[in-house]
């Protein structure tokens, strides 16, 4: 019962959030320099054109009823694109390219989430030894290196492997199912994804083209997922590392439990509840992230839009999605306190 | 099982129920050899309460520890050292359930003789080494339990059960016999800790573990030594909950450790060292974490339990308050050594150590003058075997020689009461020179070459 109150009240409390976010995108947008009708007529047109445009867009109106409209609209998802596709419904635009993002968004959190975690827990398990040494140094490393810097050489690489021109003849095109291109060309169509994964699931799994895809999206979600990887490493190995010198693992070794049951039932439980705000706040950077990943990797999703749509002052579509993020981000927040409470006993909704 | 079959045991009259012998625990760093417990030796009877007292740092805990078989590297209990658990019933399971790790002592006895077993140890060894005063004092038992009779090819490494007397060939014939404890391993290891001899630790707030439930904690050792799973295993951790005074049991054994209080949550850990009907109990500092009058609760708790069970309790803190309270017999320990060992009332009637009456003399409102009197400076850390007395430096009474002779336990008090101290001091009615020749001769004689 108070756990659902809970919830009601963070969802209240969300309300003020979202409007800020929102209104500040629409000044940002709408006070900024960029302009709609330049970004879709080019920077010389003039005229009757532009004046009729303006009044198309609505820009001619007051402020304040532009503000309204696009308050309404931005809620219901119901505003049409001025400039990304011009006419075009944004519920449908981006419903077009939800898929590739949240293909990308899974795998760049499953992946740290099963490779950073295991290793930061067994290097935490056997500190200073030489494993434990090379997970903490590589993870050092790994997370010093920029997203877009690390994706840019990553492409690189792929590509020059080409032919067998790889280190041991390691060809990327050929590694796994065959691609006719590296991650990135602009002939890649990401939307086939939906007809793949989502209408045969009920029949069945096409399991090569399911592959296909991850081999796609492999290199960037793996360097999209790469700080949290490094980061989950090094905080599951400090708080395995903390948990195991406790002294409830010593109540418990002289109870006589075995050492397994001890790392399995006290020492990972309790390890688990400082990972939990950093894999939920690591999925805050993903969406900021995926915007210059599917740049790089060419991949067609909802970052790569939103890009689009504030370069180019596309006020309903970027505002739309901005709605989307922020609800994400603010369930994401609700979700990891719940979660919280299920973990650690000692954490209550009570004041 | 604990309370017959302790009545029945015709042996607890003569032996102890726990033997420590020359226990020697060490903590190999980089930099040096930290010799934590030196030497320590003490027996503890069922029913009985001994205390170990001593300042920080004088391998009080380490001594548990040991016995718990808690050590973890960079420790290591040394070869020489002896824990023997002699209580019948464990023997025989034991023997019954791991007879690949049974030594048959009645069988070896005829095949070996010990002094010429003596001559083969590799390593120095003196009487001292088997908490024997004379050489031919030394059995193969203490040879062969003290970790020697692995080298000769005697015992294997991981023999841990040892019998001494039998009348037949069943486990259930053993008639005497002890459980090696710094010998044990693995499974055998962790049957002794918990089942056997239960531990409660210093800091009630953090020794349970955070995220599970108090009933949860205490299932789990019922589970573990006493086979009861669900309903069965929530009822006998109400009843311990209940046991040690934990009001509504039955509500608090689903609450979370957060939810109890310091004392509470120290009956708690009570509770759950009792789950598997321990012989045995070694409580380190139980009471430190907790004011005052929890503490007098807690104490209260510990004589009720000891009462009704008729378990041994090994009571370890710095509070010389505490162990005039709980205490039948007291070892005083310094520097990883007991260096006084006496009935509660000897000691405190009649401390013989410079180092016990200083103690005794730090106890606010017992002091002489205006200031509280302490004793100058800190517990060493010893590094090396100790060729000197390790109190000497902080002595009041030290002279020349306490800085050359290590002094061995002497008899300091009525004849039979069993009060010994290692203290160049004694025996008193000695002039000095005899008294100090007293203790070179205990500690050297017996050095291999001299008298074999």
């Amino acid at each position: 019962m108070s756990r659902w109150r809970y919830v009601l009240k963070r969802l209240a409390l969300s309300i003020p959030v979202v409007f800020s976010v929102i209104t500040f995108l629409f000044l940002v947008l709408r006070l900024g320099p960029l302009d709609p009708v330049a970004a879709r007529l080019g920077q010389q047109a003039q005229g009757a054109d532009v004046q009729r445009l303006r009044e198309n867009l609505g820009l001619d109106e007051p402020l304040w009823v532009q503000f309204q409209d696009y308050i309404v609209e931005t809620l219901t998802f119901s505003g049409e694109s001025w400039v990304v596709r011009n006419g075009a419904e944004v519920r449908e635009m981006m419903f077009e390219v939800a898929g590739p993002t949240i293909w990308l968004g899974a795998w760049a959190i499953v992946l740290p989430l099963f490779i950073g975690l295991p290793l930061g827990f067994y290097a935490g398990l056997n500190p200073n030894t030489p494993s434990d040494i090379i997970a903490n140094v590589s993870g050092i490393i790994w997370r010093s290196m920029p997203n877009f810097w690390l994706a840019v050489l990553a492409l690189a690489f792929l590509r020059s492997t080409n032919g067998g021109d790889g280190p041991f003849g390691f060809n990327w095109y050929t590694t796994g199912p065959q691609t006719q291109s590296a991650v990135g060309t602009p002939t890649l169509n990401f939307a086939t994804i939906d007809d793949i994964f989502g209408i045969p699931m009920l029949t069945g799994m096409d399991w090569s083209a399911f592959f296909v895809d991850l081999k796609l999206i492999l290199p960037a979600a793996i360097i999209l997922g790469s700080s949290s990887m490094a980061a989950e490493l090094r905080l599951g190995r400090t708080a395995v590392l903390e948990n195991v010198n406790s002294n409830y693992v010593e109540t418990a070794k002289a109870k006589g439990l075995k050492g397994r049951t001890i790392v399995w039932k006290h020492v990972f439980r309790n390890a688990l509840i400082p990972i939990i705000p950093i894999v939920t706040n690591e999925a805050f950077i993903l969406i900021g992230g995926s915007v210059i990943m599917e740049q790089i990797f060419n991949i067609n999703g909802l970052g790569r839009m939103y890009f689009r749509a504030i370069q180019t002052a596309d006020v309903p579509l970027a505002g739309a999605i901005v709605f989307l993020f922020t609800v994400i981000i603010i369930s994401l927040n609700i979700l990891q306190d719940i979660l919280y409470t299920i973990v650690d006993p000692r954490v209550g909704y009570d004041q | 099982m604990s309370m017959e079959t302790v009545g029945q045991d015709s042996d607890t009259d003569e032996t102890p129920l726990i033997d420590v012998r020359n226990l020697q625990t060490a903590f190999f760093t980089e930099k040096e050899t930290i010799r934590a417990v030196d030497g320590v030796s003490m027996d503890i009877d069922s029913g009985e309460t001994v205390g170990v007292v001593g300042e920080s740092g004088s391998g009080k805990s380490v001594t548990a520890r040991s016995i718990m078989g808690l050590v973890e590297a960079p420790g290591k209990v040394l070869e020489g050292s002896s824990i023997r658990f002699h209580q019948l019933e464990t023997v025989r399971d034991y023997a019954d359930r791991f007879s690949g790790h049974t030594v048959d002592l009645t069988e070896l006895r005829g095949e070996h003789d010990p002094q010429e077993l003596l001559g083969r140890i590799q390593t120095e060894v003196t009487a001292e080494t088997f908490g024997r005063e004379r050489r031919d004092e030394i059995t193969l038992t203490d040879i062969l339990a003290a970790g020697f009779g692995d080298e000769m090819g005697i015992t294997d490494e991981d023999d841990c059960v040892f019998v001494t007397e039998r009348n037949g060939d069943s486990p259930q014939d053993i008639t005497a016999g002890f459980i090696e404890v710094t010998r044990l391993d693995g499974e055998r290891q962790r049957q002794m800790r918990g089942g056997r001899i239960g531990m409660v630790f210093q800091d009630p707030l953090t020794s349970l573990n955070p995220v599970f439930t108090v009933g949860n904690q205490i299932k789990e050792a019922l589970n573990l030594h006493r086979d009861l799973s669900g309903e069965e295993a929530t009822r006998e951790a109400v009843e311990l909950l209940e046991a040690v005074g934990i009001p509504d049991a039955g509500r608090r054994v689903n609450e979370y450790p957060h939810q109890f209080s310091g004392g509470m949550r120290q009956r708690a850990v009570i509770a759950m060292a009792l789950a598997c009907e321990p012989e045995l109990l070694i409580c380190d500092e139980p009471t430190t974490a907790l004011d005052v009058t929890i503490q007098a609760q807690i104490l209260e708790l510990l004589a009720q339990i000891q009462e009704e069970r008729d378990i041994g309790i090994m009571f370890i803190t710095h509070d010389m308050g505490v162990i005039a309270e709980v205490s039948d017999k007291v070892n005083v320990m310094y520097a990883g050594e007991v260096i006084e060992q006496a009935d509660v009332y000897s000691l405190f009637e009649n401390p013989k150590h410079p180092y016990t009456r200083g103690l005794l003399r730090s106890i606010p409102g017992t002091q002489s003058g205006e200031r509280l009197e302490t004793i100058e400076g800190n517990v060493p850390t010893p590094t090396e075997s100790a060729s000197d007395c390790r109190f000497a430096p902080r002595c009041p009474e030290a002279f020349d020689a306490c800085e050359v002779v290590h002094p061995s336990h002497v008899e300091v008090g009525e004849e039979g009461d069993d009060h010994t101290a290692a203290c160049l001091l004694y025996p008193e009615e000695m002039p000095e020179t005899r008294r100090v020749n007293v203790h070179r001769e205990a500690t050297s004689d017996d050095r291999r070459g001299d008298s074999a």
